[in-house]
């Protein structure tokens, strides 16, 4: 997500939801069945990284507060109504946020007052009952609820720790305040987005959000499977912007061993490809409103596909244009007859017949297209559908893995807030029925 | 069971990959101790000739593209095309772990190559194949690259600026093909972790479409519930409707990006009064400001001083004083900015790696730091067939290179 919204809000306990007996948990099928998480983690990053858990077999015990409503749930993305993420409502339902269902589906959810020395209790106890532990807070908050990894590992021997974070959790940025799109800031991602000598275009996403999330999944995976090996537990820090670097590619290398300067005004290279010397290499106006084909052109067997598509007009058979490198140095001419050619044609149709032709071609597709109109999405099932007691019937994106063997379980949409309170916490801690009661009262949980 | 000192260790893939996506996949199972070894044709992967080259100089061993997705891992020689060639990359198959292959079934079944059988002949492997759009469905046999992938999944469509006669602008660094390899790595785990319970392999089938289809972050649930699709801003969050801008150019001629905030009393307070701490506040501390409503009415004087704030100062400064406010502020940085930023130096984040004739080279250090165990080391990406002989059994290499010579 993009902007700082830390508003303190107070909850109500919610009503008891109907018992619907689909949304009971139950045992879990998949690679990671058995393994139980308390996750501490919020936003997007840890949401998505815990996602990928959770799809897999993990119990995922998501501990939210009450008094702190995790943002998804508060962001104002919601069925028939367009609103912009910064227009969200003083008192959000915090079951209705449509982001929170997407990132918290097939985990369970409770609330804990950290704040409250019974809530941290009862934290202990139900970390002495997971195996893995996940939060994605500013540093130092953990420390002081006293969950040190030290700690942790008393509680639950070799526990697996992971920490998400911006900056990692050393160095004299740690505590800096981190959001996808800062992260992709400092880390260069932004700065090598964009046409030569204008300002950069960066992301219109927070695509390390996602990307952190799915390499702290991937730092858990290999955690636990090293676990599994030897029984040694371990804390994982994995900083956003060290994992962004590492996306920056070979411009890094020309930077570190050629001495490159990419603030020549000749870097970054817009929808243009420097290595290899591919040309036309662009995305083209297409008929209707703001529509865009991009088509690439690697070697001359694609040009020919490329003129033949053409229908051949004239001036592909100029000189400048004969060869891959008389054309990557003709762009400027080449990407104007390209545009002028590509403007009153349809998108797909012209996609298909390029792609036809050998020539790599594809749609400029919104999430509608993707969704709605994409054969070969739809055809491999990548997104499906889940009921949700207070939003109702929600599409989700799922992981785009097919196994011969795994099987992604999907069981239950997101939880509603505090959901699965009795069950964590009488039915896996042992919590008695008054001392639960007295909990609830006292708004520890 | 004994403690390995990598997670990875003993674990054997094999690489056949042509492209960033399954190179990187190979890479960060060598970053965690697996034994990589690539497989390539005589004139050696096409990711060879990609350049840039270390010191312009064209060759199959001096790209830096090959260079940095395929450290640490090993290089033998061998023709699938011809029959030694592929009885070569059998041999190899029979006690891997992985093998991770970016052939499109097309080239496939050219080769003659059949995924699913190989987990039928080895039980234990996992088959990591990552293609532009899976293995199966109406687009499969379909071309891409990174421009492609990114366009027709999504994520371009909120990449761009704010001027829409201008196209969507492709994010730097080819982000299509890493999409790909994060499911990959993800896939190829949680394989490995299934066959620790069952003891077997299976075919795991990534699609890069499908990948970035998945990665627009926002997009996504801004189709799923509100069915409205996101407009493409000038380096800020594609959003239903249009909202301020964030990037703010600096004294020095560089940026930094800054979410302007004015609903938020506590980041408004602290905004006012850094501005006033540089005696530029001016206005802004007149108390109708302190009142979120007239601050909204007049948010273009508020967007003016800022933008004057920040022209006066150079961007790190602004960077490091804006985010010691407690505000989110992030410096756009180039690459060679990162190898002289303070707090990487402290993580000591950055990697030396000895590179014949060439000396040390700087490369990215760990995505991951774990506690109690750790990657490898960097080492240099193999010279093309470096580990033919001792990674191909006798028989098998005798043929392989005799077919490939001929």
């Amino acid at each position: 997500m993009g902007a700082d919204f830390s508003m303190q809000t107070t909850t109500a306990a919610p009503k008891p939801v109907l018992a619907d007996p689909s949304r009971t948990p139950r045992p879990r099928q998949g690679p990671l069945a058995g393994v139980r998480v308390a996750d501490f983690c919020w936003m997007g990053v840890g949401a998505c990284a815990t996602r990928l858990l959770a799809d897999f077999g993990a119990e995922v015990i998501r501990i939210e507060d009450r008094n702190r409503l995790d943002m998804p749930r508060r962001l104002p993305i919601y069925k028939g109504e367009a609103r912009t993420y910064g227009e969200e409502d003083a008192n959000p339902d915090p079951n209705k946020g449509g982001l929170f269902n997407n990132y918290n589906r097939n985990k369970l959810g409770v609330t804990i007052n950290m704040r409250s020395p019974k809530g941290r209790e009862l934290a202990d106890r139900l970390i002495a009952a997971s195996s893995v532990v996940t939060e994605n807070f500013a540093p130092g908050v953990m420390e002081r609820w006293g969950l040190t990894y030290e700690r942790l590992n008393q509680l639950s021997p070799e526990v697996i720790y992971a920490r998400m974070s911006g900056f990692g959790h050393t160095g004299p940025h740690h505590e800096h305040r981190s959001y996808g799109p800062i992260v992709q800031a400092v880390c260069g991602l932004s700065y090598i987005s964009g046409l030569p000598g204008e300002e950069p275009s960066g992301w219109g996403l927070s695509y390390m959000d996602n990307e952190a999330a799915f390499f702290n999944a991937s730092a858990l995976l290999t955690a636990i499977y090293h676990r599994n090996n030897t029984g040694l537990g371990a804390e994982i820090d994995v900083s956003a912007v060290e994992a962004g670097i590492n996306l920056l590619g070979p411009i890094l290398l020309d930077v570190s061993v050629n001495g490159r300067s990419t603030r020549n005004g000749d870097y970054p290279t817009g929808n243009r490809l420097e290595h290899p010397n591919a040309a036309p290499h662009g995305v083209y106006p297409c008929q209707g409103e703001d529509r865009w084909i991009a088509i690439a052109v690697f070697d001359d067997a694609e040009w020919r596909g490329l003129v033949s598509v053409m229908g051949a007009p004239s001036w592909t058979a100029e000189a400048r244009f004969a060869t891959q490198a008389a054309r990557f140095a003709n762009q400027d001419a080449l990407d104007a007859l390209m545009g002028a050619w590509t403007a009153d044609k349809d998108r797909y149709e012209l996609m298909h017949r390029l792609q036809a032709a050998g020539v790599r071609a594809g749609a400029v597709q919104t999430a509608e297209d993707t969704n709605d109109h994409d054969p070969q999405i739809a055809g491999r099932g990548v997104f499906f559908e889940m009921d949700h007691p207070v939003i109702g019937e929600a599409r989700f994106e799922g992981t785009p893995i097919q196994f011969s063997q795994t099987v992604q379980e999907n069981w239950r949409s997101g939880p509603l807030l505090g959901e699965d309170n009795a069950h964590v916490f009488k039915g896996l801690l042992g919590v008695a029925e008054d001392e639960y009661e007295e909990l609830a009262a006292e708004g520890v949980i | 069971m004994a403690q390995a000192k990598h997670p990875l260790s003993g674990l054997k893939v094999v690489e056949v990959a042509g492209d960033v996506a399954g190179e990187f996949a190979g890479l960060l199972l060598a970053q965690m101790g697996a034994e990589v070894l690539k497989v390539e044709p005589p004139q050696g992967s096409p990711t060879r000739a990609v350049g840039p080259f270390a010191k312009g100089e064209a060759g199959p061993d001096t790209s830096l593209a090959f260079w940095y997705y395929n450290s640490n891992k090993k290089s033998a020689v061998a023709e699938l095309s011809s029959p030694a060639g592929m009885a070569a990359l059998r041999s190899l198959l029979k006690d891997a772990d992985v093998f991770i292959c970016t052939l499109q079934p097309r080239e496939l079944s050219a080769l003659k190559l059949d995924l699913a059988a190989l987990t039928e002949a080895f039980p234990r492997l996992i088959v990591l194949s990552v293609t532009p759009f899976g293995l199966t469905g109406p687009w499969v046999d379909y071309k891409s690259s990174d421009l492609i992938a990114l366009a027709l999944g999504g994520p371009l469509n909120s990449c761009g600026y704010d001027d829409h006669s201008i196209p969507p602008i492709r994010p730097g660094g080819d982000q299509g093909y890493h999409s790909a390899t994060s499911f990959a790595q993800i896939g190829v785990m949680l394989a490995l972790l299934e066959r620790q319970k069952t003891g077997r392999g299976q075919l795991l089938d990534i699609s890069m479409h499908e990948a970035c289809a998945v990665n627009v972050e926002l997009a996504n649930p801004y189709w799923f519930y509100p069915k409205v699709n996101v407009q493409r801003q000038t380096c800020r969050h594609a959003q239903p409707s249009p909202t301020q801008s964030a990037l703010f150019r600096c004294a020095d001629g560089r940026y930094v990006y800054f979410a302007l905030i004015l609903a938020e009393p506590k980041a408004w307070n602290a905004l006012v009064s850094w501005m006033d701490s540089k005696g530029m506040a001016v206005q802004l501390t007149e108390p109708e400001f302190s009142d979120v409503a007239y601050r909204q009415a007049h948010f273009h004087e508020v967007q003016e001083l800022v933008e004057c704030f920040f022209l006066v100062q150079d961007s790190h400064d602004a960077y490091l004083d804006g985010q010691a406010a407690g505000l989110p502020i992030g410096v756009l940085n180039a690459p060679e900015d990162l190898f002289g930023d303070e707090h990487l130096k402290a993580r000591e984040f950055f990697q030396e790696v000895e590179h014949e004739g060439l000396g040390k080279v700087t490369y990215p250090g760990p995505i991951y730091r774990f506690s109690s165990f750790g990657g490898v080391p960097r080492t240099a990406a193999p010279k093309l067939g470096e580990h033919t002989a001792e990674a191909l059994a006798d028989g098998a290499r005798t043929l392989a290179t005799e077919d490939a010579a001929s």
